[in-house]
This record gives C-alpha cells, structure tokens and sequence, in this order.
C-alpha cells in the first residue's frame, strides 16, 4: 500500500456518536451551504422582481427575509449531520451556547432582537419619512442589525436596530394625513374679514388642501404691530409640504393685490410740532421763573413792611 | 372627441385640442388645453390612438384609487329596501396607443376638465384619502356633458332592518367599469350592511353578456380603456368597504 492509495476523502478527521466524519463530508457541508447562499440570493432577487409591482415594498422586503434567513437556517440545520452535528442535541447546547454568545455578543444580539420587533411590529417601514434619534429621512432598509435612513440632503446613516427600538421615533408620514400652519399678519386698518375670505377662496382652489378634516382660517390675536390671522389647512402626507409653499406666496400675492399688506414691525410716536413746543418751552421756563422769585418777593415785602 | 384615430389626425373640441402628426420617420403627439401642453415623440408605425373617458383619479396626480361621492341632500332608505338613483361622477379624458387589433393599450396622457378637490374619509389616523365630488341625485339619467361628468347608476340595497341616512359612497377605481357612447356611463351599487357601514363595487358583467359593450335603456355603450384595469393587480380588493359611516 502506497501513499496514493489512500483516498484522502475518505479518512476519517474526527468520531461523532453519528461516525467518523472525512474532509468529503466536511466539503459537501461547505459546497451545499454555498450553494444555498448562491441560489437564495437568485431567488431573492427574482422575488423582488414579481413582489415589485404587487406589494408595496416594505412588505416585499419582509416576505423576503423572512423567505431568505428562514430557508437558510433550515437547510443550515439540516445539513449538520454531515460534519457529524446531532440537530437535536443543539437544543441541548443551544441553552448553554445561547447563554455564553449572548453574553459574548450582547449587543449583536440586541440589535438583531430589536430588528426582528422592528419588522415585525413596524412602528417605521422601508419608505418612511422618520425621525430618530435627531436624525430625519426616509427609511431605505431595515435589517436585521441595522437601520438605515437616507437624510434629506443625501446622506445615508446607519443606526443600530437596538437604538431605534428604544428611543422615540417620529414617523412624519404615519398617517394619511396632516395638518400645517401659517401665521398671516395684516394691518390694522385692513379689513380681516376680506383677507379672510381671499385666504379661503385661495384654499378652495388648492385641489390637496382637504375638504375634510376642514381648513380654519381666523383672527388669532391683535399683536402689537398687526392683526394675525392663523390658517390651519390638512394636506395628504405625500403632498403637504409642496402645498405650504406654494400657498404661503399665493396668499401673499393675492392679499397684496387686493391692497391688504402684510406690515413690518412698528412703534406710534406721536412728535408735537416747533410753535406749540415753543409755547411750552416758554410756560415752563416762567413757571420756574416764578418759582424761583417768589421766596425773594416775600422777603421784601416783608421788609417793606 | 371619443373614439379611435388613425394617425395623421386632428381632433378639437371644448378648447382641447389633440393632434398626432408626422415629424420625419417620428410622429408627433401634441395635446393643447388652455395653458397645458404636452408633446410627445411616438416611434413605430400601424399604430391606432383611442381616446375615452378613464376613471377620474389621475390628475393632478394619482395620490388615491378611491372616489367619494358626497350626495346634495341626505338620502334615507327604509330597511330591506332596494332603489334605483342616478348621480354624476367627474371624468377623466385618457389617451391610449395602441396596435390595430387594439392590444396592448398604453396610456400616454390624460386630462381632467372638472374641478379637482381632495377629502378624507375615516379618521386622521386610520382614514383614507379620497378624490371628492358633489353629485345631485337624479331618479332618471341626466344630461351632461360626456367630456366633464358621466352618469351612475347607483343600486342601493339596505340589507339592516333599521333606516339607513345615506349621504356619501367610496368607491374603489381598481373595479370601476366606464362604458361610453355619446355619454359617460358606470353601473355600481352599495350595499347598506348596517348602521354604519356598507359595501361598494361595481357591474363588471355586461348585461346582454357580449364583452366590451353595455346595452342600456336602447343604448349600445362601449367599454373603456381604463387605467386601473390595465395594471395587472396583485392583492388589490375590487370592492370598498365603507366602515365609517355614510
């Protein structure tokens, strides 16, 4: 017997209770774990493609985790009898594994913990306008460990699952529909009732300001400069912030055109003019004058007397 | 101004004009309505343009499929009675190419006449938004114009016991069936389930059960084109459940 006579697939490398396990088995394990990874992430991507155009995307996205990570850990456990590994005895060691990684790996856990609740309650879905944390975007993934939001100005920001679970998160587009604010300011000698009216025929002719929830539109308060009409309009979540601006210049234009102006900050100061200021002048100076003499007048007339 | 066209072409009617027009080996679609215009390059030739109404959820923008109609006057409807009413629904003008033997339609514009206003029906924090539109109530079909409103024949069923207060009825466009000759037409019922809360859709059957036209009060209609329909839909109801009142 030579060296090449012995097939080195076939030589046993360790004993389980199950046989001896040969690097064969070992590169089966690899090759069909590979190869399930492989055709997973195939399948994955041909299932965004039909899900695409039937459900929205955050919901195509958790049917595809769940799909993907599931039919892996199945296949994972299924396949561990070839390196020897009982799948029943790891619900033995699971316990004790579980305890030890948990405390080795505390916060990948957390977080992967975190991301579970997160895809499954959905406080946020992948589309989302959120803020969390101080930081406001669009929701562009959930995963598993991590979160990650695009910001308004382009920037991607990662945050921990862990840390979205647990602090307060703000989800702008959470409902149907929300309400914006402006605050309109007129002059006093403008007529409130015509900006009123002006402000609401503006508001009529804005097809996304709601019909219902209804507009408000009222004096709010007689400021020290101005007479402030609030206007409360609900807008579609999808819309509302392109109808506040552009309203907002509407109703600036149109209450200009129709000769109500919105005032700069001012102070009444009420100038008398030069001859009755003079006048003044003079009747002070002599009521000192008198003042003054008065004392010297009586002292002599007291001794002329 | 509905109908098929064969390209070249002209057609204006009520300040909208719609034109498709050879630029060289191109055609040139153009639609002018007051201050809109749109102009689009179409490459290929045999191709047929339609033009019908479509359901009216598509401009200024496609936010919702639901259509609200709020009635002029409160209806109230004794239990376990059924009664035929008409209502107006506003219209949509579609714009669709397509081969000669009229497969594959594409839809390439669309244009609304009619006032455009939004409204939501349910709560802030659950409730849907909808297209609104104010409708007298008719108990014959009524007169108007095919490019602006058309006309819906609305069955209302009270399957409750008690009196039903019917002032509004949502409806889904994802099952809306628009039928068209001379006028604008759509067959939908509503059915009252109880004090609060009902159920729409519409006739999707024709009733001399040929495909594609409706025979009503002597009257061939054409089916329409509609944009809805033509999306292939997954899990999409064709039915709206009204579970916050009427």
């Amino acid at each position: 017997m030579t060296l090449l006579d012995i097939n080195f697939l076939d030589h046993a490398m360790y004993t389980t209770s199950k046989g001896p396990v040969t690097p064969g088995d070992l590169i089966k394990f690899v090759i069909i774990l590979s190869f399930s990874v492989i055709f997973f992430r195939v399948l994955s991507i041909y299932l965004r493609r039909i899900l695409k155009d039937r459900v929205s995307k955050d919901v195509g996205e958790t049917i595809l985790k769940v799909v993907h990570y599931g039919a892996l850990v199945l296949i994972f456990i299924s396949i561990l009898p070839l390196i020897g590994l009982d799948p029943s005895g790891l619900l033995l060691a699971g316990g004790v594994a579980g305890i030890v990684i948990g405390f080795a790996s505390q916060n990948i856990v957390g977080n992967l913990v975190s991301g579970c609740f997160l895809m499954f309650e959905r406080p946020i879905k992948i589309g989302d306008q959120v803020e969390v944390n101080g930081i406001a975007g669009y929701v562009t993934d959930i995963r598993i460990i991590s979160t990650l939001i695009r910001t308004y100005d382009g920037l991607l920001v990662r945050i921990p699952n862990q840390q979205v679970f647990t602090t307060n998160i703000t989800n702008i587009v959470g409902h149907p529909v929300r309400r914006f604010e402006y605050t309109i300011r007129i002059r006093y000698s403008d007529d409130a009732s015509a900006a009123i009216w002006l402000i609401r025929d503006l508001i009529d002719q804005e097809p996304f300001a709601l019909l219902s929830p209804s507009p408000s539109v009222f004096v709010n308060e007689l400021g020290e400069s101005s007479v402030n009409i609030t206007v409360r309009i609900w807008a579609p979540v999808s819309e509302w912030f392109g109808i506040k601006t552009r309203l907002l210049w509407n109703i600036k234009k149109t209450l200009e055109e129709n000769g109500i102006e919105i005032p700069y900050p001012q102070r009444v100061l009420h100038i008398k003019s030069e001859p009755e200021k003079k006048q003044q002048v003079i009747e002070e100076l002599n009521q000192n004058k008198l003042e003054e003499t008065e004392p010297v007048l009586n002292f002599e007339e007291r001794v002329l007397n | 101004m509905y109908g098929y066209y064969d390209p070249p072409f002209s057609v204006e009617e009520e300040g909208i004009s719609i034109s498709v027009e050879r630029t060289g080996d191109k055609w040139t679609y153009r639609r002018i309505s007051g201050t809109d215009s749109v102009e689009k390059l179409i490459l290929g030739d045999r191709k047929r343009i339609i033009i019908n109404p479509v359901e009216p959820l598509n401009t200024p923008k496609e936010i919702t499929p639901n259509l609200l109609i709020e009635f002029e006057k409160t209806l109230l409807l004794a239990g376990g009675e059924k009664k035929q009413i008409f209502l107006t629904f506003p219209v949509e003008i579609g714009v669709f190419i397509s081969d000669h033997g009229n497969k594959n339609p594409q839809l390439i514009d669309v244009l609304s006449l009619v006032r455009q206003k939004f409204t939501l029906y349910g709560e802030v924090s659950n409730g849907v938004v909808c297209k609104h539109w104010k409708s007298g109530l008719h108990s014959v079909s009524p007169s108007l114009n095919p490019l602006q409103e058309g006309i819906m024949e609305l069955t209302l069923r009270n399957t409750s016991s008690d009196w039903a207060s019917i002032s509004k009825a949502v409806f889904s466009a994802y099952g809306m069936k628009l039928y068209y000759d001379g006028d604008v037409f759509m067959k939908a019922r509503m059915d009252i389930l109880n004090r609060n809360t009902a159920e729409t859709g519409f006739e999707i059957q024709p009733i001399n059960g040929e495909v594609g036209y409706l025979v009503k009060d002597q009257k061939i209609r054409k089916e329409a084109f509609g944009v809805y329909g033509l999306r292939k839909l997954g899990f999409v109801p064709l039915k709206f459940y009204m579970g916050w009142g009427f």
